[in-house]
């Protein structure tokens, strides 16, 4: 084990695996001679050539409907998004082709493509690069939506996308690149897909959370648990698609309240999915409504402290936790 | 705001039944004013449409104010919207710290700019910023204000006399044999949660009352009591009419308002216990210790006695700890028996003892007495026969005990008999506890008085 950067673990996962199979390479804008514009790919172009590294046009409905017909001939592309919001421009690529022809051809062709980048809020880039997409994509079948909270788990996660057939949406934090953390050094360690984890073990509430949002409900439990005696059991759900409701289910038995805690707008988001699969398989554990922690229903603003306004906070996630408690007073 | 009592100033906007653009007929009731004395429908006097809302729900308004206009047809609404209520100020300034803030620098490091020439690592997202996340308070975003209530649960067309409770108060009530219609609810809105259902199932069942009853008996058969209650602590948003109580109460005789109530009990059975008990225990058990005892058990049967007055809710305390007056040689101090409702009478016993001993020597530290629940006073050793004591803030109110000595007395047989007797006075904080409430609990700590077995049972 070695401390690195979430940065660090998702380039290194890419490594590892374009060493361990040629078939595996990478698409997208500025990520060789720049260099990569997060810096993920620093140093790739030198080492894997530029039929392995290629830089695209600014053309993304190109460079990934290019990348699903590499993975139908049997490569294993990844697509660096240079902000997941610009997947947008392919989303027609993304929904109707890579989650779709395994199925249009009875099962004979798989698309075994990656695409991926930063996405959310925190790092003050505006409304239209700020957005978090795990709903929108999480709501076609045919493929995976993956959001990792840790370095471990970017790694572990991002080498799953790359060795499995099916398409992956593979969203990172773009907030979270600096955050450093225990990551294994064995290149065979992987993370499966729907698998969530107890980040937190609790007795008194459950809260769920991904990505971003599951180090801020951390901090928060942390918090609660010192200034008031409330344990939270923290659930990071890793993937949304597949989603593993199980150790929620488990967790809700045992703490009868549930707080669900996205960064994304409250409406038709990913808490909502969430919270009515509890409500659905334990009401009748639940001592309280299960609550939604979100972002304010606005685009994201671009000044400093409205972005900050706009996206959860420690306090209305303990308010949230405390409703669920009643213990708001 | 209509003027509904002479003593009217203000009233509170309970509810809109009428949304704005909802035909009205004169006469239909359009919305729910609560005054300090009563609530009571707001009725239309004219036909027409309603026009915006000049309150909302769960404003203070003063008499004469407009809180919606009736508009005839082709009438253009031009009254004031609601104004959004003024949030409490947050502690903390809203701005985030100044050393969280980016640095302009930072700037240039924009991940998004395309030829920066200095290549190091765009690493300002760390995760500091999650701290100050964490402490950042918007106005904003602070919604714990109580009165605030939450929309999602106050949804529109509900009726508001069903019985609500949550699915695991259910199960559980269902298992543990519980019925939830008698439940008082502690949640939203009255629901009944899991912590009401455990409490209710940790109390026994009601005393059958239809056990036949001695019509002989001598003195009148006191109604059963039950075992004393468990407590939860409570806090009662003040209503208006109980703001009224206090506010008019204090006005005529200071900032507690006392009133008094005495009565008279029959000890004899009590200072017979007391002898058997000083027999079997060895401690020399004082009539005051089984006086505690039965205080804190009485306080269980009366929560809103065990209860301290705070500017915007009574606290019902969830604990029962008895102050107990004690004269020093240059004044008076209440060392605090705590948990008194669990203690025996010769721990009680005890316990006073040592406490009064350091009160005495000046050697009581704050947490033996601080944090009273309820205070007692007792001047029965100087041969008082009855008085009046202060209340000692922030308790509801404080007994008064005088001398237990034997009088003549008529028994239920209407015949001048010799007991033994002992008057009590309570004083009440009226902003807490009303006349009735305050002759219940005498009531109750009679039952255990004038039966001590009740103390043991």
């Amino acid at each position: 084990m070695a401390e690195k950067s979430y940065r660090d673990a998702i380039r290194e996962a890419m490594m590892e695996e374009m060493d361990r199979d040629e078939k595996v390479l990478i698409l997208g804008e500025d990520i060789g001679v720049y260099e990569g514009t997060f810096r993920i790919t620093a140093g790739m172009l030198k080492k894997y050539g530029p039929k392995r590294i290629i830089d695209t046009p600014i053309a993304e409905a190109g460079m990934i409907g290019t990348a699903v017909g590499m993975a139908m001939f049997g490569l294993r592309p990844i697509v660096e998004m240079m902000t997941m919001n610009f997947s947008i421009v392919a989303a027609d690529q993304i929904v109707n082709h890579a989650a779709k022809v395994r199925y249009f051809s009875g099962g004979q062709v798989d698309v075994p493509v990656v695409v991926r980048g930063p996405q959310g809020a925190g790092v003050q880039l505006s409304a239209q690069h700020s957005q978090s997409l795990e709903s929108f994509y999480g709501h076609f079948p045919g493929m995976h939506v993956v959001a990792p909270a840790t370095p471990a788990d970017a790694k572990g996660l991002l080498k799953t996308a790359i060795r499995g057939k099916d398409p992956v949406l593979f969203l990172e934090s773009a907030a979270l690149y600096g955050m450093k953390g225990e990551v294994p050094d064995d290149p065979d360690f992987t993370v499966p897909f729907g698998k969530s984890r107890v980040a937190r073990e609790g007795k008194d509430v459950t809260v769920v959370s991904y990505s971003r949002m599951l180090q801020l409900s951390l901090q928060v439990a942390e918090k609660l648990s010192q200034d008031e005696g409330i344990e939270c059991e923290v659930i990071d759900l890793r993937s949304l698609r597949p989603l593993d409701m199980d150790p929620v289910y488990a967790s809700v038995a045992k703490t009868h309240r549930a707080v669900v805690v996205q960064e994304q707008w409250k409406p038709y988001g990913a808490a909502a999915e969430i919270s009515a699969s509890i409500t659905e398989a334990m009401f009748d554990e639940l001592d309280a409504p299960v609550a939604r922690v979100t972002g304010e229903d606005v685009p994201m603003p671009y000044a400093r402290n409205l972005e900050l306004l706009a996206t959860p906070h420690g306090p209305e996630i303990i308010h949230a936790i405390k409703k669920v408690m009643y213990a708001n007073g | 705001m209509p003027k509904a009592g002479d003593a009217m100033t203000e009233g509170k906007l309970v509810r809109w039944y009428k949304q704005p653009g909802d035909p009205v007929k004169r006469g239909e009731a359009i919305a729910e004013i609560e005054t300090d004395k009563v609530n009571l429908d707001l009725e239309a006097e004219e036909d027409g449409t309603l026009g915006a809302h000049a309150a909302k729900e769960g404003d203070m308004v003063a008499v004469g104010n407009v809180l919606a206009r009736i508009l005839k047809e082709g009438e253009k609404d031009d009254a004031p919207k609601a104004e959004p209520k003024p949030e409490p100020k947050p502690e903390a300034k809203p701005e985030p710290k100044p050393e969280a803030k980016p640095e302009p620098k930072a700037e240039s490091e924009e991940p998004l700019q395309r030829r920066a020439t200095d290549r190091k690592e765009s690493v300002k997202h760390t995760t500091g910023e999650y701290q100050e996340a964490i402490e950042q308070r918007g106005p904003r975003r602070d919604r714990s204000a109580p009165e605030a209530p939450d929309a999602a649960e106050t949804p529109q067309g509900e009726s508001g006399d069903r019985k609500r409770s949550s699915p695991l108060a259910r199960r559980m009530a269902r298992e543990m044999g519980v019925n939830i219609e008698s439940v008082q609810g502690s949640g939203p809105r009255g629901r009944v949660v899991a912590a009401d259902i455990k409490n209710a199932g940790s109390q026994p069942a009601p005393a059958a009352t239809s056990a036949p009853q001695a019509k002989t008996a001598k003195a009148p058969a006191p109604a059963p009591l039950a075992a004393a209650p468990a407590l939860e602590t409570k806090i009662i948003p003040l209503s208006a009419m109980r703001r009224t109580i206090a506010k008019r109460l204090s006005e005529s005789t200071g900032p507690i308002p006392h009133f008094y109530l005495t009565a008279d009990y029959d000890v004899t059975n009590l200072i017979s216990v007391r002898q058997q008990l000083i027999e079997i225990s060895g401690v020399k058990v004082s009539l005051n210790d089984f006086i505690i005892r039965a205080i804190a058990l009485a306080l269980r049967h009366h929560p809103a006695v065990n209860a301290s007055w705070g500017d915007d809710a009574i606290t019902q305390h969830g604990e029962v700890h008895v102050g107990v007056a004690v004269a020093t040689g240059d004044g008076l101090i209440t060392p605090v028996i705590r948990n008194a409702d669990t203690k025996t009478v010769p721990d009680i016993a005890t316990e006073v003892r040592a406490l009064a001993d350091k009160a005495k020597n000046r050697r009581l530290k704050p947490d033996e007495y601080q944090g009273s629940t309820f205070t007692i006073s007792n001047l029965g050793a100087w041969g008082i026969e009855e008085f009046t004591a202060i209340i000692n803030p922030p308790n509801a109110a404080i007994l008064a005990i005088g001398t237990a000595e034997p009088r003549a007395v008529v028994d239920g047989n209407r015949q001048i008999v010799v007991r033994d007797r002992m008057k009590v006075t309570m004083s009440c904080d009226h902003r807490i506890v009303d006349g009735a409430l305050g002759a219940d609990f005498l009531k109750t700590l009679r039952q255990y008085i004038e039966q001590p077995l009740r103390l043991v049972v």
